[in-house]
């Protein structure tokens, strides 16, 4: 809800994302800050933030097709790895800017994606869940079994720096702006689409399929579109993930990594690209920092055995899935959507 | 020839495994409409309730065994208890999401409690090969499937004909309309994960006996998935012919077509014809015709 005082007259106010004067102002600090980020904090913290600006662009793609058309969706590292395959391949055989080569692999990822939205076709439900399933072991065994001069095989793929008007981006501010800029177009599109009529028919078919096909919605169509623009999204993130390690491997993009895209959108909140974005801040934080404090920790108490911060994160990863589906299945974005209300009406209850 | 029988028989042994282990996946399925992604940590979790009872604790396996089956029946109806219990009238959708939120729970609490290490799973079936005329059958794999074929007739029976089997089978249709009639949803969904969890342990005794067990001995729950598929998620019975399908064709790939494309077709195999059923038939070959189309 608004603020007291500020109603929409209009269509088009309704719909706007930035409804007064403060919240342009704080969208704007913010994305100075963003911006700034380099120039604020050290080096490993803007390493942290790069890694978050690709996974967002990842998870904001899976929170379009599983938070708003409901389609589950286990296979988007796989989605992702083929985006940073086509990007590596792009790169280095035919030396395509990032420029170029980024957006073609969110393309050859959407058409890969597309793929297995199409089985939508005749199925749904948990089915479709499995297709994608089958999408991450197709993905491995094709890169696995290729000609390894195709794809590199087992041994992965170096990608070349990109090169922005000369500048060789290897170092890490100039590929976080680089990270940064693709993600705020990403996530302002994100925003878009889930506006759009696109998006609304997305919502309709999650809700009730048969209801919004009766409405005139191409229920089909609509599934495989969800399918194609996460993967889309997912291939622009794999495509970024490439140049950012410079480097591409098959176990980059593993089933356990599409689990956890998945837990960041049930953290943050299904059905909302601002609660994909929390989701994947607060999910690599304490990723981030198990695993900068798990060394000390087994310095400390020596008994525990290297292993443990993989171990220790599985279990909170875990947990922190069921307990939010078990007491807060909306996320964390309902929660402050809740307490942003309450400091509106206050003092007065509703 | 006699290559090619014993690809068919190994094949056919091995899928049967399968089944055993989708068993418990459709056991679970069938009495609460709920898909366990977490199956293969399932099994990982009884292999190795087996190991630290036999290897590390130093039971005979005759007490160890049993004792794993009782162990892992309490594990899964902990497993309801803490989470299941609650989500009762939810959308299924929340329920599928806690089972993958269980399957990384579960992985981390093996790696926690029994650590990383490769560990050597006990021998519990004779290693030495069961030999008629040339051909080699492991009896691991031999006596594993005379198992699995007894334990799926009978739950077959069990689901199909008795009063207790007959009421999980409403919860699987329909939550909402099985408690109006007065049946317990939560009851079944506590047993289907007592069983599950038992006959993953089994599963796990006759995959593992005298091999090596870690954490990544899960993958087995995913490649049972097709297995499942095929017979169209609620058959138990159907569960041992697509087993055996499955295990055939996966026998022969592996022998005749991975010298051509260099391997590791066995892993990915069973995908294919996964997704080949679910564009097919998605409702395999003895499912209930229940799936909607769009």
């Amino acid at each position: 809800m608004d603020p007291a005082g500020v109603f929409a007259t209009r269509y088009e106010r309704d719909q706007a994302l930035v409804r007064t004067r403060k919240q342009l102002v704080s969208l704007a600090v913010f994305v100075v800050l963003l911006v700034a980020l380099p120039w604020l904090v050290g080096p490993r913290m803007v390493a942290a933030a790069t890694v978050m600006l690709i996974t967002a662009v990842v998870v904001v793609g899976l929170q379009i097709n599983t938070g708003h058309a409901g389609q589950v969706n286990l296979g988007q590292a796989a989605f992702m790895g083929v985006g940073a395959y086509t990007a590596a391949v792009l790169a280095i055989k035919l030396g395509l800017p990032f420029w170029l080569s980024i957006p073609l692999g969110g393309v050859s990822a959407a058409a890969f994606g597309f793929i297995f939205g199409l089985s939508a076709v005749r199925i749904k439900g948990f089915y479709l869940a499995l297709t994608t399933i089958a999408a991450q072991f197709l993905f491995h065994f094709m890169v696995l079994n290729l000609p390894s001069s195709w794809l590199g095989g087992s041994n992965g793929l170096s990608v070349p720096p990109a090169e922005f008007f000369g500048h060789r981006m290897v170092d890490g501010p100039s590929l976080y702006w680089m990270c940064l800029a693709f993600a705020l177009v990403m996530v302002y599109g994100a925003y878009g689409i889930t506006r759009s009529r696109h998006g609304r028919a997305f919502v309709a078919v999650r809700d009730d399929d048969v209801a919004s096909g009766m409405m005139g919605i191409n229920v089909v169509r609509t599934k495989a579109i969800a399918f194609l623009v996460g993967a889309f999204y997912a291939g622009i993130g794999g495509a970024l993930w490439a140049y950012y390690v410079r480097f591409v491997a098959v176990d980059q993009f593993t089933l356990l990594n599409s689990i956890w895209f998945i837990a960041m959108i049930i953290v943050g909140g299904m059905g909302s690209v601002t609660g994909a974005l929390i989701g994947v801040f607060v999910i690599k934080l304490v990723q981030e920092s198990i695993t900068s404090l798990g060394p000390t920790l087994v310095e400390q108490l020596p008994f525990l055995g290297g292993d443990i911060v993989f171990a220790t994160m599985n279990v909170f990863l875990g947990g922190i899935i069921a307990a939010f589906l078990l007491f807060e299945p909306r996320g964390l974005m309902h929660r402050w959507n809740i307490l942003k209300r309450s400091y509106r009406l206050w003092p007065f209850p509703y | 020839m006699i290559d090619f029988l014993n690809y068919v028989i190994n094949g056919a042994l091995i899928g049967l495994l399968y089944s055993l282990v989708g068993m418990g996946f459709v056991v679970i399925y069938r009495a609460s409409k709920v898909f366990n992604f977490a199956q293969g940590e399932l099994v990982v979790f009884g292999g190795f309730l087996v190991w630290w009872l036999v290897m590390h604790v130093g039971m005979p396996l005759a007490i160890g065994i049993p004792l794993a089956f009782v162990g892992a029946a309490l594990f899964g109806l902990l497993i309801e208890r803490v989470f299941f219990s609650r989500l009762v009238g939810e959308s299924v959708f929340a329920m599928v999401m806690v089972t993958i939120g269980l399957l990384i729970l579960i992985r981390g609490l093996i790696l926690l409690i029994f650590g990383p290490q490769v560990r050597p799973f006990p021998i519990v079936f004779p290693l030495q090969p069961f030999i008629v005329g040339d051909i080699l059958i492991p009896r691991s794999l031999l006596y594993g499937g005379i198992l699995t074929i007894v334990t799926g007739l009978g739950l077959s029976w069990f689901f199909n004909r008795t009063r207790p089997g007959l009421k999980m089978t409403a919860v699987a249709e329909d939550h909402q309309v099985a408690l109006s009639l007065g049946i317990s949803v939560r009851a079944s969904i506590a047993f289907a994960w007592m069983l599950g969890a038992v006959l993953s342990t089994l599963g796990a005794v006759i995959y593992l006996s005298g091999k090596s067990l870690n954490f990544l001995a899960s993958d087995i729950g995913l490649i049972a998935l097709p297995v499942v598929l095929l017979a169209g998620l609620e058959s138990i019975g159907g569960l041992l012919i697509a087993g055996i399908i499955v295990g055939i064709i996966q026998g022969l790939a592996v022998a005749y077509l991975d010298p051509w494309v260099g391997g590791a077709v066995g892993s990915v195999l069973p995908f294919v014809i996964m997704l080949a059923i679910l564009f097919i038939r998605p409702t395999g070959m003895f499912g209930w015709r229940t799936i909607e189309r769009v």
